[in-house]
């Protein structure tokens, strides 16, 4: 028999967690026009229906080069800020502060700040550039310039967890491998491919993963700046899926690109460890 | 003896026991006749999506002074316009519907009448006289008690225009030449959304309604891509296209927040909006405020004047509460209507006609500084030659379908394919008819 706070526990991801799982698959076998409507069995078709579309092809790649190029960013600056910030220097702590600083800021604030900073007309980004008489950026105006500012978005706003993690990992690296290596002659470059990294494989480890599982299901920049637009160029899953079930109302098409998409994640992660398994990273 | 003693004397600890006793009798009493009495006054629940500070002042304030003239509390939850139809359909579905709900688009209304959740208002919509093309009865049954138009206008700087020498224009070239004209600086000619939402569904088709498109025949086949409409939104296209390079960079992202900005900042010489652009220059930049001007949009050959709807209503859920519910509901239109109206006074344009002779309603210091603009705006609804339309209510009758075509972003992505991609114009109004074809199938 379960210890009693552990039933508590088990009860309560029941409740919360696999209940409202297993609910929104089921929906995706059915067909409603509403939360409120009557809804008929359909099987599989709100699947079929959305692997034959190019909708879901495009939404799924796009969650790819987001979460591929976001995460991307995210590693090699987090790192890079990271040593720097490893490093002894006046100021240091403060800098340490305000390095962290974007992680604190809720995201509904950072993306609207960015995109007033931004506005064609009234930015202080367009203003200040028309003033140096640089031309204007179009920044949400084409496809690539959409995914382009997105990604910066994401990587300005996330790039100091990964950093701060790392800073962590960096002042658990024994100091004698450093003067192992310089003794042995190596340079910067060479101690940070022989020493650094492979002490923070692990932690690199981890944090592609957590990031990815994050950017792949990261709703708030993308709906808070170009709802998937234009044309289709930043929607990714997420966005698909509250297209379908919130605005088009089609609740089963929407429950039905979710659940892919957590399969595709499920796939992704199961790969990811087969690969990186976790005890080698130790 | 334990003794208490009164005012009067000696009582007894056997008789106060005994007067316990009946008081807590007669609590219990009222205690098993109170789910009763909680019936006949449950709270009237109602959702509200007008979110300026004086709408929710005003809600307030109707439902204190209701309870105090009936004794039925109304709780009001208040939500932003795009979350209202997921809040209705959730709280149905929890068992606990709102009495009362604010709904601005006839498809989701459409959707609650064809699931039988709300009941018909004609005992309240038929003692009045309505503008063009608002009840959108089904089966002469009226499901809605709408209370604006907000319709998408054309605004134009008088003074700009004053200052140039230009005059209103009556066609495409006209207004083109226009905006060229009154670009200087950082300040561009016009601003009309592109992007896929709701302010470029709202904003920038009436160009289109005015050359006569209509998206959908008597039987609900798209027109479309036919013979006759598609050179006409082709035409429409191009003309965008035209316009496109004097408006700001951000046309695409370009929403409600950044049209006011842009329009009262004076940052562009013409956008689009309903009255809140006067609400809002008056509070941030009053100076700006009477430099505006407001015009129908016009089509190619200056024969054919449009605006485009952006209503509001509300309506009444089949609850045990509905008869509690219309009573407020009666109360509320006959007699807060006009205050109401008042917390937006230039906004909010009545959809009511005897609203615009009632004399509370023009004592407003708003609505007389700008009667002129109201005036316009009147015309534009009671006027049988301007087409008042939008895209959720093209087609024959009020359906669900030109909703989906809506929500989809069908037009706006037809507007993108022509200017971010430089699609052929035809070829662009083929892909959406196409599109709007497998939506509605």
């Amino acid at each position: 028999m379960l210890p009693g706070f552990l039933a508590v526990g088990v009860i309560a991801t029941l409740v919360l967690i696999v209940g409202p799982a297993i609910y929104a698959v089921s929906l995706s076998f059915y067909d409603a026009p509403s939360l409120t409507s009557e809804p008929v069995w359909v099987g599989f078709a709100k699947y079929g229906e959305l692997l034959v579309s190019a909708e879901f092809w495009n939404a799924l790649r796009n969650g790819f080069v987001y979460a591929g190029l976001a995460i991307f960013l995210q590693v090699v600056l987090g790192i890079g800020f990271a040593l720097l910030l490893n490093q002894r220097f006046f100021g240091r702590t403060l800098l340490r502060g305000l390095a962290f600083l974007p992680y604190l800021l809720p995201t509904v604030i950072a993306v609207l700040t960015f995109k007033w900073m931004v506005d064609g007309s009234l930015g202080i980004v367009t203003i200040t550039m028309a003033d140096l008489g640089l031309p204007p950026i179009y920044w949400f105006e084409t496809e690539t310039a959409s995914m382009i500012s997105v990604i910066m978005i994401s990587v300005w706003l996330w790039t100091p967890f990964v950093t701060t993690t790392f800073l962590a990992g960096l002042q658990t690296v024994p100091q004698q491998l450093y003067e192992a290596a310089r003794v042995d002659g190596a340079g910067p470059v060479r101690r940070f491919f022989h020493v650094t990294l492979p002490s923070l494989r692990p932690i690199l480890t981890v944090i592609i993963l957590l990031r990815s599982v994050w950017m792949f299901n990261k709703f708030d920049v993308i709906w808070l700046t170009t709802q998937g637009g234009p044309l289709g160029a930043t929607e990714h899953l997420p966005i698909l899926s509250y297209r379908k079930a919130f605005a088009l109302y089609d609740i089963g098409s929407g429950a039905a690109v979710a659940t892919l998409s957590f399969l595709v994640l499920m796939v992704a992660v199961t790969l990811y460890f087969l690969l990186f398994p976790m005890e080698k990273a130790k | 003896m334990t003794k208490w003693t009164s005012n009067n004397g000696v009582i007894t600890r056997r008789q106060t026991l005994l007067g316990a006793s009946a008081l807590g009798a007669g609590l219990a009493l009222s205690g098993l006749g109170a789910p009763a009495l909680r019936a006949q006054n449950r709270p009237i629940r109602f959702l509200n999506c007008e979110t300026g500070k004086d709408s929710l002042a005003f809600f307030a304030k109707a439902a204190q002074e209701y309870q105090e003239k009936t004794g039925t509390e109304v709780i009001v939850d208040s939500v932003p316009l795009a979350e209202t139809f997921t809040k209705i359909t959730n709280a149905i579905r929890a068992g606990q519907p709102y009495d009362v709900a604010n709904v601005g688009f006839i498809g989701h209304v459409l959707l609650l009448a064809e699931q039988d959740q709300i009941v018909p208002l004609n005992e309240l919509t038929d003692e009045y006289e309505w503008g063009n093309n608002i009840l959108f009865p089904i089966d002469d049954k009226v499901y809605w008690y709408p209370f604006d138009y907000n319709l998408a206008l054309v605004y134009y700087r008088k003074d700009l225009y004053e200052e140039h020498g230009l005059e209103i224009p009556n066609t495409w070239d006209a207004f083109a030449g226009n905006c060229e004209a009154l670009m200087e600086g950082r300040r561009k000619g016009c601003l009309f959304p592109i992007g896929s939402n709701s302010a470029t569904n709202w904003m920038s088709f009436g160009f289109m309604w005015a050359e006569g498109v209509k998206l959908f025949d008597d039987q609900w086949n798209v027109l479309l891509d036919n013979e006759e409409m598609k050179p006409k939104a082709a035409a429409y296209l191009d003309f965008m296209a035209k316009l496109y390079p004097m408006m700001p960079p951000g046309a695409l992202q370009a929403s409600y927040g950044e049209m006011l900005t842009n329009l009262v900042a004076g940052a562009v010489a013409h956008g689009s909006y309903a009255g809140r652009v006067y609400e809002v220059a008056e509070r941030e930049n009053p100076e700006m405020a009477a430099n505006f001007g407001v015009m129908p949009y016009m089509d190619s050959a200056g024969e054919q004047k449009a605006v485009s709807h952006g209503y509001d209503g509300w309506v009444v859920l089949k609850t045990d509460n509905t008869g509690p519910a219309m009573e407020f509901m009666r109360w509320l239109t006959t007699e807060r209507m006009v205050e109401f109206l008042h917390t937006a006074p230039v906004h909010f344009q009545p959809a009511r006609l005897d609203i615009y002779e009632n004399e509370e309603w023009q004592a407003n210091p708003l609505v007389q500084k700008y009667g002129e603009a109201i005036e316009v705006t009147r015309g534009l609804i009671t006027d049988p030659s301007v087409v008042l339309t939008s895209i959720d209510t093209q087609g024959p009758e009020p359906d669900v379908r030109p909703g989906t075509v809506f929500e989809a972003f069908t037009l706006p992505e037809m507007l993108q394919n022509k200017i971010l991609r430089g699609m052929d114009s035809g070829e662009a109004v083929d892909l959406a008819a196409q599109t709007m074809r497998q939506l509605i199938d």
